[in-house]
């Protein structure tokens, strides 16, 4: 009897072995399903598919050359979309080579396969802005804040792609990345959360009752001096006055009266790093950009008061500067979750994957902050910018760079109309009066939507 | 009495059809200059399936058939595949092996079926273990496991894992005279394995070669719980949980002490290191990929320029010509055919064990070949049983097979002694 147990004890042992075994065969098959794609990112046998824009212009082509397409007809979007040659990193193609694949685990490698990414640019519009620029460098974002789908995407310098990088050695600084997507100081601009931050302490007629006066110069208690840019000061001035003149001074005493600890909430919320904490990288379709950092301590102290109004310690990208500006321009205050690819086709044409609009889980203040903000946004708008052409909300910035040595400008806003709700920041680098504004390129880029 | 399921017709029906589609799909997707250059691999497989038939079904009839047929369909597989392997031929040293492997088989059917003879010779296959052993140390070359004898490699390594699992499988005798040694009841015989699986690992580890090493502990390992649970019939809690920690720890420090190689192995990045430790690994799961589910077809791949990759990294050069699925075929076939002792149940304790180690030993084999390429474990150079190139693997993998078909169809008479058989004799011829 012991005898016969100990054989089935054999046979069970037996069978354990192959199950194991079996198991583990399922394990590789999940991980080739799972994993092919990336071993053929490896293979040369695989060709690759083509990018296009949301009106089916080529925007990325394997097989792209001089002979086949203008000489700048990628330019625009050479750093943003990419190639494959691995020069650049954090494009679009760079970071989807997978999904571009000619390639599928059923057929294997398809040379003539239809897969494609469709991307939400708007090539066209995208070539405007560009040109728009001139001889001048910098950066332009600007997304439905609606559906998150970026429209336009555009830093200058860029890389022609058709150049096959033979000129590399002697591409200016910069020319290889999307510089939406890396942190630059963003001036004035920051005193839109600055004054979130003010809304959420005081609330709306609190903050509106409050009047600071301007003499050009505030002296903080430690005897630091904060200096305005129009020295004959901006006299005494509630919020909206202060925001719409951008008066230093007014800000500096406004932060001097909140509560550090309710600053660096509200900016928290928003997604800014304060004070050495982790900053949270943005990720969308693969790409990844910084969003914001900023060091607060006291909000005597000049660096903290400076900081807040967007210079010392602030940083921010223009992504992520774009982003705030869907949860007030929704009025929701909820982000919009941007993305760049509408929808992907594989070898045989079928759409594989397809965007959604998505928001971020939490807010980053509340609605009614983010309606208030609006209000005072749009009305800086039509006072300001009326020259734009559209009814837009908007901050401007000057941001000094390179410890002073040169000036960006920016614009950060959103186009309060629900036919054309397009949210957008645009940075000129080392802009001086007399050249183009970022007021022009928004209105450009505006107008180059608005045909398409 | 005995399950074979379909007759000896079918069996040989279905196993040159599915040669004959095989040999279709070369003709149809396989890289070659004339259709003539597949005649030579054509004639080769049908031939042998038609006279190995034949010789089952007329001259050499047995009570169970179904190991052999499936064991012919899959060496003439592995002759399709190996023949392929970079534009169609015919791999004719591949071809004679695995004829060798087939007789090999019946060898070790014929040898291994009686356990009360196998169990009388048991010294014998201990001198035969320290024989291989000695082998290894006087005729290799400098710490290696090979003994070249002109164009011809041995590996006697390869040698020792049947007679280590016929050595774990005659263990039974003295396990009624277990005794206590600290925690565990253990009989002389038990302690006698144990050394020899001591000196084994010993060997391995001087000729730097552990690729086969988990094979070995597998079939030792198996052993061991078989014998711990025997003749008692269960399993304590605290032997469990005693040689789970023992086995724990001795893996721990093993890895913990393994030489630099080892060490590599295990902590190999393949992707970012694809010219160097990781090259094959990653040449084989790009070739998977490349094949996808149909593969590129038979001599289309590019796999057979990497080293071993007919043999180490098999698997991945089938998937690239042939496609994942017929690969995963492959696999199954060899599963089939150690699950089919567990159809025509062992009748006796000494079988049981000798199947569970042969199943051991080919599934660990082939699990360190597959895993091992595919990056789900270190890679090492072991080979897949019947699929990869190799003499020595081939007639090992052969008598294994028979191992597993003797014990599905066992024979318990005692050998008569010699003298009354001639006495015997003697008393016919008067008669």
């Amino acid at each position: 009897m012991k005898s016969i147990q100990s054989i089935r004890r054999g046979e069970r042992l037996t069978i354990l072995i192959l199950i194991v075994f079996f198991l583990g065969m399922g394990v590789l098959v999940w991980k080739v399903v799972k994993e092919s794609s990336f071993y053929m990112s490896h293979s040369d046998d695989v060709t690759l598919g083509m990018v296009y824009d949301r009106n089916n212009q080529i925007l990325f082509d394997p097989n792209a050359s001089t002979e086949t397409y203008d000489e700048n007809y990628f330019l625009d979007v050479g750093n943003v979309i990419g190639d494959d040659s691995g020069q650049m990193t954090n494009t679009l193609v760079s970071e989807n080579i997978e999904k571009l694949q000619n390639y599928s685990l059923i057929f294997g490698a398809t040379p003539h396969g239809k897969t494609a990414i469709y991307s939400t640019l708007d090539h066209k519009a995208n070539q405007t802005v560009y040109n728009a620029f001139g001889s001048k460098n910098g950066t332009a974002i600007a997304y439905n804040y609606q559906t998150g789908e970026i429209l336009v995407c555009v830093s200058k310098p860029s890389v022609n792609i058709l150049d096959n990088y033979s000129n590399i050695s002697e591409l200016p600084d910069g020319s290889l990345i999307c510089k939406a997507f890396y942190e630059t100081t963003p001036g004035s601009t920051q005193k839109i959360a600055t004054t979130a931050a003010a809304l959420e302490t005081f609330g709306y007629d609190g903050l509106m009752s409050k009047t600071y006066t301007c003499n050009g110069i505030y002296t903080t208690k430690y005897n630091q001096q904060i200096k305005c840019h129009d020295l004959n000061g901006h006299g005494t001035q509630n919020i909206v006055q202060g925001f719409e003149n951008s008066c230093n001074p007014f800000f500096a005493q406004l932060v001097q009266d909140m509560p550090l600890d309710n600053i660096i909430q509200t900016y928290t919320r928003m997604g800014i790093a304060v004070n050495d904490t982790k900053m949270q990288k943005i990720q969308f379709d693969g790409l990844s950009s910084f969003s914001a950092s900023t060091k607060l301590t006291d909000t005597s102290d000049f660096d903290t008061m400076w900081s807040c109004m967007g210079q010392s310690e602030a940083l921010a990208s223009p992504l992520q500067m774009m982003l705030w500006e869907s949860a007030i321009a929704n009025a929701s205050g909820k982000v919009t979750e941007p993305y760049l690819i509408d929808h992907t086709t594989n070898v045989t044409g079928s759409t594989k994957y397809e965007a959604k609009t998505t928001y971020g889980e939490n807010n980053i203040f509340s609605a009614e902050v983010a309606s208030q903000i609006k209000q005072i946004m749009r009305q800086n708008g039509q006072e300001r910018y009326s020259s734009i052409g559209y009814p837009v909300g908007v901050k401007s910035g000057t941001a000094q760079v390179q410890n002073g040595a040169s000036e960006n400008s920016l614009l950060v806003g959103f186009n309060d109309d629900p036919n054309l709700p397009i949210a957008f920041c645009v940075v000129i680098e080392d802009r001086v009066s007399g050249e183009i504004s970022t007021s022009d390129i928004v209105s450009t880029m505006l107008n180059a939507l608005n045909q398409n | 009495m005995y399950k074979n399921g379909l007759t000896y017709g079918k069996c040989t029906t279905i196993v040159l059809l599915t040669h004959i589609i095989m040999l279709l799909a070369i003709l149809l997707r396989g890289k070659y200059d004339t259709p003539q250059d597949i005649l030579p691999l054509a004639v080769a497989v049908i031939g042998l399936d038609l006279t190995y038939s034949i010789v089952l079904r007329f001259l050499y009839r047995q009570m169970t058939y179904t190991l052999d047929f499936v064991l012919l369909l899959l060496i003439n597989i592995s002759v399709m595949f190996q023949s392929c392997f970079g534009g169609v031929g015919f791999a004719a040293k591949h071809y004679v092996t695995c004829i060798v492997a087939l007789a090999v088989c019946q060898v070790g059917f014929l040898l291994t079926r009686n356990h009360v003879w196998i169990q009388s010779k048991k010294i014998v296959l201990y001198i035969l273990l320290g024989v291989l052993i000695l082998s290894i140390l006087l005729l290799t070359g400098s710490r290696s496991m090979w003994i070249n004898i002109g164009p011809i490699s041995i590996q006697p390594s390869e040698f020792m894992k049947p007679v280590f699992v016929l050595i774990c499988a005659t263990s039974i005798r003295e396990q009624h005279e277990k005794k206590k040694i600290l925690f565990f009841y253990v009989s002389k015989e038990m302690m006698i394995l144990t050394g020899a699986f001591i000196v084994i690992v010993g060997l391995q580890w001087w000729c730097r070669d552990l690729g086969s090493l988990p094979t070995f502990a597998a079939a030792y390992g198996c052993a061991l719980a078989c014998r711990l649970c025997y003749p008692k019939a269960k399993f304590s809690k605290k032997t469990i949980i005693g040689i789970s920690a023992i086995a724990a720890i001795l893996v721990a420090l093993a890895l913990r002490f393994a030489p630099g190689y080892v060490q590599n192995r295990l902590s190999v990045d393949i992707w970012n290191q694809m010219e160097g430790d990781g090259y094959q690994q990653c040449k084989a799961l790009i070739a998977i990929a490349e094949g996808g589910l149909f593969g590129k077809g038979p001599g289309c791949g590019s796999l057979y320029k990497v080293f071993a990759s007919d043999t180490d990294i098999v698997f991945s050069t089938i998937c690239e010509e042939w496609g994942f699925l017929v690969a995963l075929l492959s696999i199954l076939i060899l599963m089939a055919m150690m699950l089919l002792p567990m159809i025509n149940k062992p009748r006796s304790y000494f079988h049981t064990t000798m199947i569970l180690g042969c199943v051991a030993v080919l599934i660990v084999q082939m699990g360190l070949n597959i895993f091992g390429s595919c990056n789900l474990i270190p890679f090492t150079g072991v080979t897949i049983p019947f699929i990869s190139q190799g003499g020595s693997s081939m007639i090992t993998s052969g008598f294994l097979a028979g191992m597993l078909k003797a014990g599905q169809s066992p024979v318990f008479k005692k050998p008569e002694p010699k003298k009354k058989k001639a006495k015997a004799r003697k008393a016919v011829a008067a008669a």
